[in-house]
């Protein structure tokens, strides 16, 4: 079960353009969104704490769950064919019909995003940048810049922390 | 979704976001089982949690993309972080800046930083290094290395420092000045140029102006060490350094005589925490770089920055002269202890010659040579 957990990770990191744009598109569609998530907070919830401590990769128990509901949610509209599994399939059957659609969505966003980066101060620009685009490590970005590695983590934090909030104005 | 008027929903909504995010690196990063449990503890604290946790999530997915459409380079952006970082705030004891209408920007600062010399040498207070102390908060850097763990830190001037184990120092720099002090352990410093921007290494009682330079400091409890491996290297008692920076300022030229010593390559000096110095004597070369590494391992690196690692251990340091060689990257492993073999290995690029001079080692284009000789 725990690589399996791994492997939902993995894909959600992946595909998690494509899981968001489910959501999305759903929205009327933003209440099945928020639905989901009050619903995985609420198993999250019920794990009796004798089993929390068995939970030991927390992240990947919550991708799944979240693809579990997600899976759920659409047997229970019957949009989805009975008996599928995993998040691959989820995804598969609800990016398949609108993957065109899907890629104009990814594209704004990314350009947006883009945006957000140049905007930034200096130094976040300067580590998102030097992290993502150049894929340098926090050590090498801090000699760089001359800051200590844990201040380049920090102004990733910051980074993203900025770039998720102004890019939710946009939503 | 976000209310601009409501200042503290806003603040709130942050906190959660810059938390999401800390724990979504946190989560590349081989969490320990302890902060997994904490991380499953603040999940299930409330609902936004976990919202925001996927928020980010899904913006990750989307982070490199982004990241690749910023045309600046790194240099670029490093610059951009250089210069917003801001300058020691040295003008701290002074009441007001002068109210000079044409000075402006750096020129402006310039003449407060005037300013505030000038008021130092009237209130006497020669202890003026002290009020650049960490504790004053004028640290722009301070790099550290632990029991074992051996150091090449590159600074954004270019120059290159090496840190044996269980060594500190603080570098700070401004506009006018670079400063590095030796907290503790022993350090080799090859010196970027930037003849706008002199350098100088404190340690303890007394103050080391680099000319251009490659040299070791090492601190101890019965007195520091200061070894000069190529160059020169000025050295200063703490306060009198002070009194030659502000003549510079007033256009008086720096006499030798202000200076308590004057090493070149190959010489050595012990240093007294009292601020006394010894005798110049011979160095040992290879004992004062013995805590170095005995390899020069290096992948996919530049000829020039490989050189720049070998100068840290030879008298007649190397330099690239041939812009187009000194760019190439290269991978290997070589002894240290023999710059010979590295020397040996340039010159067997095509169009590469190596020119002995009595202080350094040059690496020239063939042509260049040719032109010189028909000059």
């Amino acid at each position: 079960m725990h690589d399996r957990h791994k492997g939902w990770s993995a894909l959600f990191a992946e595909k998690s353009a494509t899981l968001s744009n489910y959501f999305l598109r759903r929205v009327s569609h933003r209440w099945d969104a928020q639905d989901l998530v009050q619903e995985v907070y609420l198993r999250l919830l019920r794990i009796e704490p004798s089993d929390a401590a068995n939970i030991r990769n927390p992240e990947a128990y919550l991708f799944t769950v979240a693809a579990n509901l997600v899976k759920e949610h659409a047997v229970m509209r019957q949009q989805l064919p009975l008996g599928s599994d995993g998040l691959e399939e989820v995804l598969e059957q609800w990016s398949t019909p609108c993957e065109a659609a899907a890629g104009v969505d990814r594209e704004l966003r990314r350009q947006r995003l883009g945006t957000l980066i140049k905007k930034l101060s200096p130094k976040c620009r300067a580590v998102l940048v030097m992290h993502y685009r150049d894929e340098l490590s926090y050590r090498e970005i801090a000699e760089k810049l001359a800051i200590s590695p844990n201040m380049v983590k920090k102004y990733i934090v910051k980074g993203l922390a900025a770039c998720r909030q102004r890019m939710a104005d946009y939503e | 979704m976000n209310k601009p008027g409501n200042f503290e929903t806003r603040r709130r909504a942050r906190r959660i976001t810059e938390q999401a995010a800390a724990w979504y690196l946190e989560q590349q990063d081989n969490p320990s089982q302890r902060q997994q449990a904490a991380f499953l503890t603040w999940l299930r604290a409330s609902p936004a949690h976990v919202a925001e946790y996927l928020a980010i999530a899904q913006m990750h997915g989307d982070m490199k993309a982004a990241a690749a459409i910023d045309t600046m380079s790194m240099m670029e952006l490093a610059e951009q972080v250089r210069r917003e970082t801001p300058v020691v705030a040295f003008p701290r004891v002074m009441p007001q800046a002068p109210d000079n209408k044409q000075a402006a920007g750096s020129r402006r600062y310039t003449v407060w930083r005037f300013a505030a010399a000038a008021a130092l040498i009237v209130l006497g207070l020669f202890g003026a290094w002290r009020l650049w102390n960490p504790a004053e908060g004028a640290v722009q850097q301070r790099y550290a290395t632990g029991q074992g763990d051996v150091r090449e830190v590159n600074l954004p001037d270019g120059s290159l420092v090496h840190l044996a184990q269980n060594s500190v120092i603080d570098v700070h720099f401004d506009a006018l000045a670079r400063r590095i002090d030796v907290v503790r352990g022993n350090a080799l410093f090859d010196v970027g140029k930037d003849p706008k921007r002199p350098m100088f290494v404190g340690v303890g009682g007394h103050v080391l102006q680099d000319i251009g330079t490659v040299f070791d400091v090492q601190r101890g409890a019965d007195g520091d060490t200061l070894t000069v491996i190529s160059g020169r290297v000025r050295v200063w008692k703490a306060s009198d350094v002070w009194i030659g920076k502000i003549r510079a300022y007033v256009g008086d030229s720096q006499t030798s005589s202000d200076a308590v010593a004057d090493l070149v390559a190959g010489q050595e000096l012990r240093l007294s925490a009292a601020g006394t110095t010894g005798s110049i004597r011979a160095a040992t070369i290879a004992k004062a770089t013995e805590w170095m590494p005995t390899d020069i391992r290096f992948q996919h690196e530049t000829i020039g920055q490989v050189a720049r690692r070998f100068n840290a251990y030879t008298t007649t340091p190397l330099v690239i002269e041939d812009p187009q060689l000194a760019g190439l990257r290269i991978s290997g492993v070589f002894h240290a202890d023999n710059p010979e073999s590295f020397v040996a290995y340039l010159a067997t690029f095509p169009g590469v010659s190596v020119v002995r001079d009595r202080d350094r080692v040059r690496i020239v284009a063939a042509s260049e040579v040719g032109r010189t000789a028909h000059r």
